[in-house]
């Protein structure tokens, strides 16, 4: 099988696992997240590169994978539908003082990710907190009772 | 002349929540998305257990073990071979087909493509190109024989391999290698 294929393959293999186990990128990633991101790329590369390790095998790998990405954001953009399978929505963890426990639950965020976002805008405690938001992007956005 | 951008005025085009925080939730969407991820999961762990044993080669379901109708051969081979992987296949000699010392064993031609034969244990005497295939001599003993050959598939897909002892019944495998 030709090695822009199996890129082009192993690419959107990765998008959909990284989809599929859990939204936890960005600022939310810890060691452990990092290992599965890590692992996960090396191993698809040794699939990729296979035992052609020439420059025109890596340029056209390059360029078959920037297309393959450049083909997800485009339909993403153009397809709303489409944009909420490849990124999810975002969803709220807190509200007005109270958890959302099943997203909380389905979504793999404990308090203490919520905290950690909160420590980073400066607040001491959970209960300045109006609204918690995962994002699309995994980062967990923080709107105070003040900034209201 | 100068260049104009079009513009358009903001409207309230992400749902709010609480009619207050433009957040553009939508639970509804993320509900079904997570029953789909259940019977994706579903999915992937079948596909799991199936690689484990070996429908994709490399475990027990992959390992046979194939005889000529007269007995004449016996092959010890993966079904399910891995594109590009190493692997090994054992063909053991009755000792009624060892004649004078010497083994003939003639082998098809999709043993070297598009299963990929890199190498012969032991080093055949003699290989000759004889009806579509290559047929082999090894010396052995009046006991037994067996042969390895070392592969490394370079093709995709189902492969029909053929090989027998001439003058004796022909065995017919069928190998699937995985992309």
């Amino acid at each position: 099988m030709s090695g822009v294929i199996r890129a082009v393959i192993g690419y959107y293999f990765l998008v959909f696992m990284m989809r599929i186990a859990g939204r936890r990128p960005g600022k939310q990633l810890t060691p452990v997240d990092f290992i599965l991101v890590f692992f996960s790329g090396g191993l698809i590369l040794t699939t990729t590169v296979g035992d052609d390790r020439s420059l025109v095998n890596a340029l056209s790998q390059i360029v078959a994978i920037c297309a393959a990405h450049y083909l997800l954001v485009v339909l993403r953009s153009r397809y709303p539908s489409f944009g909420r399978m490849v990124d999810g929505t975002p969803l709220v963890l807190l509200e007005r003082g109270h958890w959302r426990h099943q997203v909380m639950r389905t979504m793999l965020i404990q308090d203490a990710d919520v905290m950690a976002s909160a420590r980073d805008q400066g607040l001491e405690n959970l209960e300045q907190i109006d609204y918690a938001v995962l994002e699309r992007n995994g980062q967990i956005s923080i709107i105070t009772k003040e900034s209201k | 002349m100068p260049v104009t951008d079009e513009t358009r005025p903001i409207e309230d085009s992400v749902p709010k929540i609480n009619d207050e925080l433009a957040v553009g939730s939508d639970l509804e969407f993320q509900q079904r998305w997570e029953k789909l991820e259940t019977i994706i999961w579903f999915f992937l762990i079948i596909f799991l257990l199936l690689s484990l044993a070996g429908l994709f080669g490399r475990g027990p379901l992959a390992k046979v073990t194939a005889q000529a109708p007269d007995g004449s051969i016996r092959v010890d081979y993966e079904r399910f071979e891995r594109f590009s992987t190493p692997s090994v296949l054992t063909v053991r000699i009755n000792p009624a087909s060892i004649r004078n010392g010497q083994v003939q064993l003639w082998v098809s031609n999709s043993l070297v493509k598009p299963l990929g034969n890199q190498r012969v244990i032991p080093q055949p005497e003699k290989s000759e190109l004889s009806q579509g295939g290559i047929l082999y001599s090894f010396p052995a003993s009046e006991t037994s024989a067996s042969i390895e050959f070392q592969m490394q598939p370079s093709a995709i897909g189902k492969s029909e391999l053929k090989m027998r002892v001439p003058g004796n019944s022909e065995l017919s495998l069928n190998v699937y290698v995985m992309p």
